[in-house]
This record gives structure tokens, C-alpha cells and sequence, in this order.
């Protein structure tokens, strides 16, 4: 059996199965590291079809002449069929391997005039450092998985075998740090790991008028921040679970409150994930129908980033949920994407403002103008103001004084477990 | 402090005996407080447990189903939680406590009934099948829970018993498109909201939510989870055979999926006529 490519002069398939299995026992021998790369041609069919066979065979041959004048001695250079070349090198670690496949990559994306058309190829590259007791088959293996999963990147990247993307558990690829993100978020949906802490929020009046629920997850009695977990609910789509548990927790949560004599609204976040999803409508009659709660008594927070498209799903979804009773509040409104023309757009009855305009209060008059202005504007559309992120009695007065009608800050309350938040109520409601 | 905990659950058993959905059951809370320790007392696991005899002998029972296929008789609630294991004696609390929560009327009865059969089924099919992937404990919890938002539908809104009646005789049109035309949601969403308030896992949950969802069952495009395809697939599976068996609760699904679940669990039409003649057995038995 030929161990050479004749189009080539480099090891052929065969040739390179016998040489990684020498070099590995030489490695299992010396203790040597040893790398293998495992480089694809990046859209190399649409060569083959535009120029025809003889145009990628060109392609290739300029290639390995490239490749040959640049390793010298330095690695075994090999073409496995079509368009995908091995380099094994012998006596590597992960830095000198890294620094090798950085010269390639300049070695591959040298201009190349096929034709009368210049081309730039790239390629996708994928990396596997040899372990301990591992076959040259399998180290072969795990380093064209890379390059596959460097080509689903997209191309022109390289990825080390190891580090590459793998299906989660709901079948959608992650990176290996957000899996074992994932696998915590499974764990805690499955032994109650999320529970709904409530922030009160407060009228001029002094009563409490609505609790904001928001999510707490602990694993083994560690809290992960949302900041964590939420990119990798995005991913995988547990956002959307997470948003519909909340909002059936919330809404029994205002039944049991309105059960114990307390006329309390309960504010729910709702996501963007949710709100653009046909279904929105269904699970909001689905929470409703198994909490069994006055819909009046529920309140859903939009979040801020939904503003950046909204489009007729949302349109319809927001339309729904009024028809269904329940309450509207724009959440953190003032920051990032919310902009006059929500107000106009969306239908809803309680405007949040951003605490960004709440911290730097009394002194910062310009804020204060702000404050007002929209407070006046919120009113004119029939909207009731709330502040977020009240800390001290100076801030409260001033916004009172500029006519917001309720508040939510620490000043207050911070936001507390239900089993914490009904004593809060009756004790305040004592004095 | 504990005191005000108390009175927090009490508040919530009354929900429970007043509407009849509990956010998560209490009894159920403190199980998965305990299990979830890094070493849980199953002396304690047992009291919880004991605390109901309903769902004490429910788990016994569980434990002697024939899809465990265990060789001795379990005769307690701790050979039970031992035999089954944490992660399958809380799906089958779980279960029996769904059960229990929803008022003992005759047409209730029969639908139970009818659930428990399928869950069976379902669990023997894994087994008997050797479908790879699925565990027998999770196809069980699939069965019990698949139509839990039923009931909750048909105590909420007067008129779903028609729009039931007119989704199971419906050849055509899928099951959920025609309660939708009478309802703002469906039994699917319902009983998926409420599995995820129980704490099942993701992929139950998603297979409650599209158990009647053809495209999500066979779409090349469909993002389902492998898992939550193939309990969808056996429980058809299992419903179609006890409704032929036994005659209940008809439904016109089988024509409009079964194709696609045959498909989801690699098996033929022609297999069909001997898992009939096998599976009478496991159908009697249940119940």
C-alpha cells in the first residue's frame, strides 16, 4: 500500500496513520509532547465547482509547496483526501503548537492567483495535544473534531480539541464552561433551586401598593448571580421556562397575599425570549388558569431590551395580555433602548424609572428635571410613576415632591423571601 | 421564624384544598429539601413520606410496578425509596400527589385511570422495547403528568368539556388547534406551567407542552429534545394500545402521529399487532 499522495509528494492517509503511530510511541517512550493540526480549506467546494477539478487541484498543490517550504523540518506533513492536511509535530507543547498555527494561518492566507482571479483562502484548523496512553487513531480523531467544530464556527478560526463546542443537554451546543453552567441550571430546576424574592414598592400614602418578584437560584447553598445563569437560559432556551415558572410562582403568590387580606399587586419580569415567542399568550392563560388569581392582581415587568425591536408578535402578545387583565409596567425606563416612542407604542399603565436618575438625587438638578418632566409626561398618557432605587429619606421627599407615585428601594425594603415578606406586612400594616 | 413558615404552608394547603393546583405541594418541598442534602436521611425521607398513607401506598405500589422488575415484593416506604432511588420516588410523589390533589368524582376517576394505564404502559414499552436513551422512571412520570392540565381546565372554564369533546373527535386538525378555538390556551401549556412549578425535568416538561405538536414530534427544523420525542412517541404509543384494549377514552391522535412516533422509536407497523397481544397483560395488570 502507496504512503505518499501523488498529487501532493506529502503522506497520504495511510502514511500519516504510521507515522502519528510511531511518533506516539516515541512520545509514550521519551515523554515528549506531541500536537497534531488538522487544517480543512474553508469553502474549497466552491473552487472545485467555479474553476473546475483542476483548479483545486492547483489549490492544493500551491498549498503543500507552501506548507513544505515553511515547516522545513519541523513536523510531518500529510493530506488525508480533498482539501484537508495533517501536521504532526513531533516534541510540541501547547505554546510552540500555537505559534506554529499562527504561521500557517499567514502561510494559507498569502494571496494565490488561480485563473485570472486572485484568491485569499482561509482555513479552519483544529488542534489535539497528545495524552497520556491515547492511540495516534483516536489523537487523530479528537483533532479533526476540532477542526469540524471550528468550521461550524464559521471558518478561519482554529480550536483545540478540548475547548470545542458540545451539545448540551436540550441538544444545543455549548461551550464547555456553559455546560457546566447548564448542568447547574437543570440541577436547580429539578430540586427547587429558584425561588421568587419580593421588593415592595411604596405609594406616597406610605401603603404598600405592589411587590416586584426576582429570581434567586442557589446550588449546594452557593447563589448564582443572574449575570451567570441568564446568557446560558438565552442559549438553551430555559429563559423561556424560567420566565413562565416565575410568572406562575408570582401569580399564585398574589393569590395567597390577596388571600391574607393584603391589596397587593405582584410585578413579574417577562423577557424578551418570551415576548417574541407565539406562545406568550397560551402560557399567560396557562399561569392564570392554575394559580387561579384576579389577573388585576398581577403585573408584568417589560424588560428594557424588548424596545429594541418590537414587532407585531409583540405588538399582539402585549395586546393579549391586557385583554387577559393583567397589568403593564415599563421597567428601567429612561437607559439603553427605551425612547419616547414606547410610551407611545406600548400599552402599558405603570412607567419604572431607571435608578440611574434616582442615586444621583437631590443634588443633581438636571436629573431632577428629568424626573419630572417624564413623571408629568407619564401621567399625561395615564401612566403611574414608580422610582427605582431609592436609598435615602432626601431622595424620597424629592420624589414625591416631583409627583412620582410610588417607590422601590432599600430605603424601604430590600427584596426578601415569601416566607419572610408576610410578617414584613403585617408588622408594618401593625404600625 | 418557624412559626411564620408554618403559617406560609398552611396558607398554601389551603390553596390546595381550595383550588386544587398547589405552587409545589408542601409534602413535596420538604422530600426534595431532604433528597437533595449531600447525604439524605432516608429515616426522615420515610416520615415525610409517611406523613400520607395515600402516597405511602401509592409508592409501594410504584415500587412493585412491573417495569421495575424487582424480584422481591416491597412491603415499605423505606424499601420503597431504596428500590426506586431519590431522583424516581420524587417523580412518583410527585405523581401521587397530583393525583390526590383533584376531587374524587367518577369522570375524574376514569381519567386517572386511564392516565395510570398509560403511564404504565409507557414504562413497560421502554423496557420491553430496549429503546435507548430513556429511562423507564421518566416515560412513567411523562404518562401521569401528560394531561394534568385537564383537569385544570375543565374546573377553570365551563365550556372545555365541549372543546374536549370536539378535540377528541376531531380526525383532522390538531388536538390543541381545535381547544384553541374555544379557549385562550391549551391542556398542553397548562400542564406544562404546572410540571415545571413540580420541578420535573426540562425535558418532561417539553414533551407535556408539545405531546400533540407533529411538526415538533418529525420536523427536521424542530429544536425538541431527542428525549422529549421519544416519550412523546411511547406514551402515543401506550395510549393507542390501551385504547385499544380497553376501549377508553378515545381519541383520534394515533392516525394523525403515529406515524411520526413509530418513526421517533425506529419501529415498523407490522410490530404493532405482536406488542398488542404483549402488552394486554401489562394493561390488565394496571390498577
Amino acid at each position: 500500500m502507496s504512503s505518499i499522495d501523488p498529487l501532493t509528494g506529502l503522506l497520504d492517509r495511510f502514511g500519516c496513520m504510521q507515522t502519528a503511530a510511531k511518533l506516539v510511541a516515541d512520545a509514550t517512550i521519551s515523554g515528549n509532547v506531541f500536537a497534531v493540526i488538522w487544517i480543512d480549506i474553508d469553502r474549497f467546494k466552491q473552487i472545485n465547482e467555479s474553476f473546475g477539478h483542476l483548479g483545486g487541484n492547483m489549490m492544493i498543490e500551491d498549498l503543500a509547496l507552501r506548507f513544505r517550504a515553511r515547516v522545513g523540518g519541523r513536523a510531518e506533513l500529510a493530506r488525508m483526501g480533498g482539501d484537508e492536511f495533517v501536521f504532526l509535530l513531533p516534541k510540541c507543547d501547547r505554546a510552540q503548537v500555537q505559534q506554529f498555527a499562527a504561521e500557517f494561518v499567514s502561510t494559507i492566507e498569502a494571496p494565490m492567483t488561480i485563473g485570472n482571479l486572485t484568491l485569499h483562502p482561509t482555513a479552519s484548523i483544529g488542534i489535539a495535544i497528545h495524552e497520556s496512553g491515547e492511540d495516534a487513531l483516536t489523537l487523530l480523531e479528537r483533532a479533526d473534531h476540532a477542526m469540524f467544530a471550528a468550521k461550524h464556527r464559521g471558518g478561519n478560526c482554529i480550536v483545540y480539541s478540548g475547548d470545542e463546542p458540545i451539545p448540551g443537554r436540550l441538544g444545543i451546543t455549548l461551550a464547555r464552561e456553559e455546560l457546566s453552567i447548564e448542568n447547574d441550571l437543570h440541577t436547580a430546576l429539578e430540586t427547587g433551586g429558584f425561588r421568587l424574592h419580593y421588593q415592595p414598592i411604596i405609594g406616597a400614602d406610605g401603603r404598600v401598593e405592589a411587590v416586584e418578584a426576582l429570581m434567586r437560584c442557589t446550588i449546594s447553598g452557593q447563589n448564582i448571580p443572574p449575570v451567570k445563569f441568564i446568557p446560558v437560559a438565552e442559549k438553551t432556551g430555559l429563559v423561556i421556562r424560567l420566565g413562565e415558572w416565575s410568572l406562575l410562582q408570582g401569580a399564585m403568590h398574589a393569590r395567597l397575599l390577596h388571600e391574607s387580606g393584603y391589596d397587593i399587586k405582584v410585578a413579574v419580569n417577562v423577557s424578551r425570549a418570551q415576548l417574541v415567542s407565539p406562545k406568550f399568550t397560551e402560557a399567560l392563560y396557562a399561569a392564570l388558569a392554575c394559580s387561579d388569581v384576579r389577573p388585576e392582581h398581577v403585573e408584568l415587568e417589560l424588560t428594557e431590551s424588548l424596545f429594541m425591536d418590537i414587532s407585531d408578535i409583540v405588538q399582539q402578545n402585549l395586546k393579549n395580555a391586557i385583554a387577559a387583565g393583567v397589568g403593564l409596567a415599563i421597567d428601567d425606563f429612561g437607559t439603553g433602548y427605551s425612547c419616547l416612542a414606547n410610551l407611545k407604542d406600548i400599552p402599558a399603565n405603570k412607567l419604572k424609572l431607571d435608578r440611574a436618575f434616582v442615586t444621583v438625587l437631590p443634588e443633581d438638578k438636571r436629573a431632577m428635571a428629568v424626573v419630572r418632566s417624564v413623571t408629568r409626561l407619564g401621567h399625561d398618557l395615564g401612566m403611574t410613576i414608580v422610582a427605582e432605587g431609592c436609598e435615602n429619606k432626601d431622595q424620597i421627599d424629592a420624589l414625591f415632591d416631583a409627583d412620582v407615585d410610588s417607590i422601590q428601594g432599600f430605603y424601604y425594603a430590600k427584596p426578601m423571601p415569601e416566607e419572610i415578606l408576610l410578617p414584613w406586612l403585617k408588622t408594618r400594616s401593625a404600625k | 421564624m418557624n412559626g411564620n413558615v408554618l403559617e406560609v404552608d398552611g396558607l398554601l394547603e389551603r390553596s390546595l384544598r381550595d383550588i386544587g393546583i398547589p405552587p409545589c405541594p408542601a409534602i413535596l418541598s420538604r422530600f426534595m429539601d431532604e433528597s437533595q442534602k449531600d447525604e439524605p436521611d432516608y429515616h426522615r425521607l420515610s416520615e415525610i413520606v409517611g406523613s400520607d398513607v395515600g402516597i405511602s401506598a401509592g409508592l409501594i405500589k410504584t415500587a412493585n410496578s412491573p417495569f421495575f422488575g424487582m424480584r422481591q415484593r416491597v412491603r415499605s416506604v423505606n424499601e420503597a425509596l431504596t428500590v426506586l432511588g431519590l431522583r424516581a420516588s420524587s417523580r412518583a410523589v410527585a405523581g401521587l400527589i397530583l393525583r390526590n390533589t383533584f376531587p374524587y368524582t367518577a369522570p375524574m376517576e376514569r381519567f386517572w385511570d386511564a392516565s395510570a394505564r398509560i403511564a404504565n404502559l409507557s414504562g413497560w414499552l421502554v423496557q420491553h422495547l430496549r429503546i435507548t436513551g430513556i429511562m423507564a422512571e421518566d416515560a412513567y412520570t411523562f404518562g401521569l403528568f401528560r394531561d394534568c392540565g385537564i383537569p385544570i381546565l375543565m374546573k377553570r372554564f365551563p365550556n372545555y368539556r365541549a372543546a374536549l369533546d370536539a378535540a377528541n373527535r376531531d380526525g383532522v386538525r390538531s388536538f390543541i388547534e381545535v381547544e384553541q378555538t374555544e379557549m385562550p390556551t391549551n391542556h398542553a401549556m397548562v400542564g406544562c406551567i404546572l410540571s415545571q412549578s413540580w420541578w420535573l425535568p426540562e425535558e418532561i416538561c417539553l414533551a407535556i407542552r408539545n405531546h400533540h405538536d407533529l411538526a415538533a414530534l418529525s420536523s427536521v427544523s424542530s429544536r425538541l429534545p431527542t428525549l422529549s420525542r421519544k416519550l412523546i412517541a411511547i406514551s402515543q404509543l401506550a395510549e393507542y394500545l390501551v385504547q385499544q384494549q380497553l376501549g377508553l377514552s378515545f381519541t383520534r391522535e394515533w392516525p394523525k402521529l403515529g406515524a411520526a412516533c413509530l418513526q421517533t422509536l425506529g419501529l415498523e407497523e407490522a410490530q404493532l399487532e405482536t406488542l398488542y397481544a404483549e402488552s394486554i397483560s401489562v394493561t390488565s395488570a394496571s390498577e
